[in-house]
């Protein structure tokens, strides 16, 4: 990036800047014309200039003009004008005015769009153009910048850049330009006055900034100065002991006495310098109209000025000061800006950035064939520590080569450099004789796959995260053709920002052989099984909700399917594992809330709190005396709530599990149930009512077991349901509520209520287990397992893969880096996250799946690395590596020779089989 | 039978009968009452232990699966805490146990036990002190023997 802003701006807006620029001078005669105009008015119209010889009537409007000697010199005359009296004339002229006046505002209307719209652009290349520089930082560079920290600078301290741009050429052209056309026209009116308004304008322009310039570097100091006085009584005050042992209190106060004078002193320097600025000010923009009545009344009183020129001069006189303002104004904002881009230049300027080539897009990759080789590796970490020493191998890809460490960075750090995550080694690492260092991103993102320790994931659904390496070059583009794509498109272009948007097809069906989403699908699931997610993914599927145009089969057969579980299970007889919602019965297993809803919310007026406090429902409540009974068993759940969890700090995970009220309410609800059981109802204020009757609605009789049901009660709910049924339909909120239909697939409900259609019993031991069970077998009995988990896939992982285990996240990490077919598979310690009995399956699938590529594991025992699937090696003794197996050495080979090593190894690595694996 | 008589049963459990009834009370809060119809397995030898039961109601069969199948040891009734070793140990469970009728169980979900015991320290030693009891009884009886 250019280190200095104005070239920047220079560089990217140029022709935006000239075409403002030239739209400025073609303003500038209509400005001069109304500034001319009043002078006319006065002398002409009001004085009766035009009328002094008799004349009764005058041309107005004419428009004409002479054409220059070697066209003729003749007289054009466009419009011969029109014939006006003098109040006529009047009129004309004023309404000329106020239509230059409009013209002027239409100008500068047009202008700061323009130069807001130049801004913005700016603002936007300039954000895009950091965020590109990001994606550069080296593997190093990352510890030394703080995410959150590039992330403020993108989003916050480049904004007042981005504002400033817009102006930055713009503004002291317009301002400049108008203060000289309002000096020039004082000028050609009267060269007297237009000096003297002139020579106050200078100093006006040169001693004000100065001035202020003082100021702010006052200003500066005295921050300083006020910083340290407050480190200063955080020195005194954490050694007062030390102040008081030795009896310097004196000194101290001597010391701050001392510290506040100078800050007194800066700060009344501050003082007198802003009111001194300010008086001047006002005192040059006063003083002038004394020199031009003065002046100006003996011209116009000795003839050579007349009255009309005079108001002219000060009327463009008093247009003179804003300009000027805003020029100082914009002065100190260049130098704010300027030290502002300093710091993100410098914060985005590290060292150690990938130089651009490395990320040219390209179409096709080329494979990571031929031999990797390692030549005279050495790593050391940040601070020059060796982490490894001389490690040389040439071995033949695909490989499958093992690294066991013996606790120490070395096996995770050659991994690391053979995935180009360190950059910072000496030796060389070349596949298939290219430099490790010069492959472009497009070949090492596409056939190289690492992963590590720390899942790396994103928001979004399990799919994205899993397809992430799959998506490389966008095949379409949107509608091309469609008039908001077109602007979208040229603002791209204009701000050198990418063409494509997210939403294009990125994804490279081809290179994992498959033709459509569905195939992908199939495919994903496939490498969710590798990693151990398939059952879980399943239940992801069980908890989804289906799209009935993306799955409109499984939404077809949903209800089929919902009708067969329900007889196989009533067959089997296993019905009371379930309790099916029907209209006309209270559903014990299901909360209160959902009891009057009987179906699912759409959105938040009908959602937890917001229900409790929704006119509707309260009405409906209060119109089956339903009110009372609610605030009573609120109250009861507040106060076993409060016995039973007080004890819990905030935020363990039973809170969040189990209770009804977050930690930071306990006190509340406390207070709320005090003043109900003191008052009744009268004691309930502000939204008390609400929150205390939001707590049974979430209540289960069979699972929280506080016995406040009767068949009564449960009567009234269900009055109240059918109740509720019919006021919803009269009311705003028509349609929020999705009801339950036994013959209609609820869309906003998870897959698992569409197929249960009611809710499996809590008083019945292994209830869910064995509906699950029953529903599994079934889906597989209809062919529907794929759907489902397709509607897995859909699942949103949250922030970082928050919703997930650690395993989990472990394994859809390493199920993205599969997912590509990498030519190289790197695996440093993301198996750290699983035991050891799912370790074993998983390493073997992948291998076994890998056979013609290549995989570099790290592994923590070399029992780990079973010659049959590791032909090479390699195992690290501190800084030290020695090639057990495989690896042709290098010149300084730390090879053991084979003999030695089959002797120390035993028999089995003798085979032949691994001995004709070296090349 | 609601949470206050659940309580009350605990108490009765010698492992829990030290504990303040606040305690008792989230446990209890925080368990399920299920019930097992007739023959339903609590759980099978083997299996991973997910949870422990305290019998509210009824009896359950304890059965070792051997080779020539299986064989019945022992009987829990009322009160009696069921497959908390395998939960505190997190060990295989050592036997089958299965309802001999109807059984209202309260059963314990072992994370929550776990988070439970790491809250709250008395917890931790009541069930620490049964423990070693238990263990001194084992051990007077091999001595015995």
């Amino acid at each position: 990036m250019e280190r200095s802003l104005f070239r920047y701006i220079w560089r990217h807006s140029r022709r935006d800047q000239l075409v403002i620029f030239a739209v400025v001078l073609a303003s500038l005669p209509f400005y001069y014309w109304s500034l001319d105009l009043p002078k006319r008015i006065v002398n002409e119209a009001i004085q009766g200039g035009a009328f002094k010889s008799g004349k009764t009537s005058t041309t107005f409007f004419e428009i004409s003009f002479d054409l220059p000697g070697f066209l003729g010199g003749r007289h054009v005359e466009l419009f011969h004008g029109l014939d006006v009296g003098q109040l006529g004339l009047l009129f004309g002229l004023s309404s000329l005015f106020l239509f230059f006046v409009l013209i002027n505002g239409a100008f500068k209307y047009w202008i700061n769009v323009a130069k807001g719209a130049l801004g913005e652009r700016m603002l936007r290349r300039l954000r895009f153009d950091l965020f590109a520089i990001t994606l550069r930082f080296q593997p190093e560079t990352l510890r030394t910048v703080k995410s959150s920290e590039t992330a403020t600078m993108i989003k916050d301290e480049v904004e007042p850049v981005g504002g400033f741009i817009g102006d930055a050429l713009v503004a002291p052209m317009l301002l400049g330009s108008q203060a000289l056309t309002a000096m020039a026209f004082i000028l050609m009116q009267n060269l007297w006055l237009g000096i003297i308004a002139g020579s106050i304008v200078a100093v006006q322009f040169t001693v004000i900034p100065r001035m202020r310039r003082i100021q702010l570097r006052l200003g500066k100091q005295r921050q300083l100065l006020s910083r340290r006085l407050a480190g200063k009584v955080g020195e005194v005050v954490d050694g007062l002991e030390a102040v008081h042992v030795h009896d310097a209190t004196a000194w101290e106060k001597a010391d701050m006495g001392q510290r506040l004078y100078e800050l007194f002193d800066l700060r009344f320097r501050i003082y007198k310098w802003k009111f001194l600025v300010k008086f001047l000010n006002n005192l040059l923009a006063q003083i002038t109209p004394f020199f031009f009545y003065a002046v100006g009344g003996y011209f116009a009183l000795k003839g050579t000025l007349d009255i009309g020129q005079l108001v002219a001069v000060i009327a463009a006189y008093r247009d003179l000061p804003p300009p000027l303002k805003e020029l100082i104004d914009w002065d100190q904002q260049r130098l704010d800006v300027q030290i502002k881009y300093d710091q993100v230049v410098q914060q985005f300027s590290p060292d150690r950035l990938f130089p651009t080539e490395m990320f040219e897009p390209a179409e096709e990759a080329p494979h990571l064939t031929g031999p990797v080789k390692a030549e005279d590796l050495q790593i050391t970490d940040a601070h020059g520590t060796p982490i490894l020493e001389h490690l040389s191998f040439e071995q033949q890809l695909p490989v499958h080569l093992a690294l066991v460490g013996d606790g120490t960075l070395a096996a995770s750090a050659v991994a690391r450099v053979l995935a180009r995550r360190i950059t910072d080694y000496r030796g060389r690492i070349l596949y298939g004789g290219q430099d490790l260092s010069r492959i472009p991103e497009s070949v090492i993102g596409r056939r190289l796959a690492y992963a590590g320790p720390d899942p790396v994931l994103f928001p979004g659904s399990l799919r994205d995260n899993l397809i992430y390496g799959l998506r490389r070059q966008p095949k379409s583009g949107g509608d091309a053709d469609s008039a908001a794509e077109r602007i979208r498109r040229s603002e791209a272009l204009r701000t050198g920002n990418p063409l494509p948007t997210p939403g294009a097809e990125w994804v490279d069906f081809a290179a994992v052989g498959v033709s459509d989403e569905e195939e992908l699908d199939q495919y994903l699931i496939n490498i969710l099984s590798m990693v151990g997610l398939h059952d879980t993914l399943f239940r992801f599927g069980l908890l989804g909700r289906v799209d009935p145009h993306r799955y409109p089969e499984l939404a077809e057969r949903l209800i089929e399917a919902r009708h067969q579980l329900r007889d196989q299970m009533a067959d089997a007889g296993v019905a009371h594992l379930v309790e099916t919602f029907d209209i006309d019965r209270y559903n014990t297993q299901a909360t209160i809330g959902e009891n009057l809803l009987f179906g699912v919310p759409l959105g938040q007026p009908f959602k937890g709190r917001g229900l409790a406090a929704n006119p509707v429902v309260r009405k409906v409540l209060d119109a089956g005396r339903l009110t009372p009974d609610l605030l009573r068993i609120g109250a009861r759940i507040a106060t076993t709530m409060s016995e039973i969890f007080r004890d819990l700090p905030p935020g363990h995970p039973l809170f969040e599990q189990f209770s009804f009220i977050a930690a930071d309410e306990l006190d509340e609800y406390d207070e709320i149930v005090r003043r109900w059981t003191v008052r009744g109802e009268a004691g309930l204020v502000g939204d008390d009512r609400s929150r205390l009757i939001a707590l049974p609605l979430d209540y289960i009789e069979p699972r929280h077991r506080l016995g406040m049901l009767d068949d009564g009660l449960r009567e009234r709910m269900l009055q109240a349901r059918h109740a509720f049924h019919e006021a919803l339909e009269d009311s705003i909120w028509k349609g929020m509520v999705e009801f339950y239909d036994d013959q209609a697939v609820c869309g906003a409900a998870p897959l698992r209520d569409n197929l249960l259609f009611g809710r499996a019993a809590y008083n019945v031991a292994d209830a869910q287990p064995r509906v699950t069970a029953m529903m599994t077998t079934l889906i597989d009995e209809l062919g529907l397992r794929l759907d489902v988990e397709r509607v897995g896939l859909d699942y949103q992982i949250g922030p970082a893969g928050r919703l997930l285990s650690q395993p989990q996240r472990a394994a859809v990490y390493l199920g993205r880096c599969l997912a590509k077919q990498p030519d190289v598979l790197i695996l440093d310690g993301v198996f750290s996250a699983f035991g050891d009995t799912q370790i074993k399956p998983m390493l073997e699938a992948i291998v076994e799946r890998f056979r013609d590529r290549s995989i570099v594991a790290v592994l923590r025992r070399e029992d780990q690395a079973d010659p049959r699937h590791f032909e090479m090696l390699v195992r690290f003794e501190g800084t030290q590596p020695h090639i057990v197996r495989g690896g042709r050495a290098g010149a300084n080979g730390q090879s053991e020779p084979d003999d030695q090593d089959g002797q120390e190894r035993g028999g089995a690595e003798r085979e032949p089989a691994i001995v004709g694996n070296r090349i | 039978m609601t949470l206050e008589t659940e309580v009350q049963t605990l108490r009765l459990v010698p492992m829990f009968k030290d504990i303040d009834a606040a305690r008792l009370k989230l446990l209890a809060f925080t368990s399920e009452r299920v019930n097992f119809a007739p023959d339903q397995r609590f759980f099978s030898q083997g299996d991973a232990g997910d949870a422990a039961y305290v019998i509210l109601d009824g009896v359950a069969h304890v059965l070792l699966e051997t080779p020539n199948g299986q064989l019945k040891v022992a009987e829990f009734g009322r009160n009696d805490l069921v497959g908390e070793m395998a939960v505190l140990a997190e060990t295989p469970r050592s036997a089958t146990v299965t309802a001999q009728g109807e059984v209202i169980a309260l059963r314990i979900d072992k994370h929550v036990f776990i988070e439970l015991l790491s809250q709250f320290p008395q917890m931790a030693i009541a069930v620490m002190r049964e423990l070693a009891k238990r263990l001194e009884r084992t051990n007077a009886r091999l001595a015995r023997q």
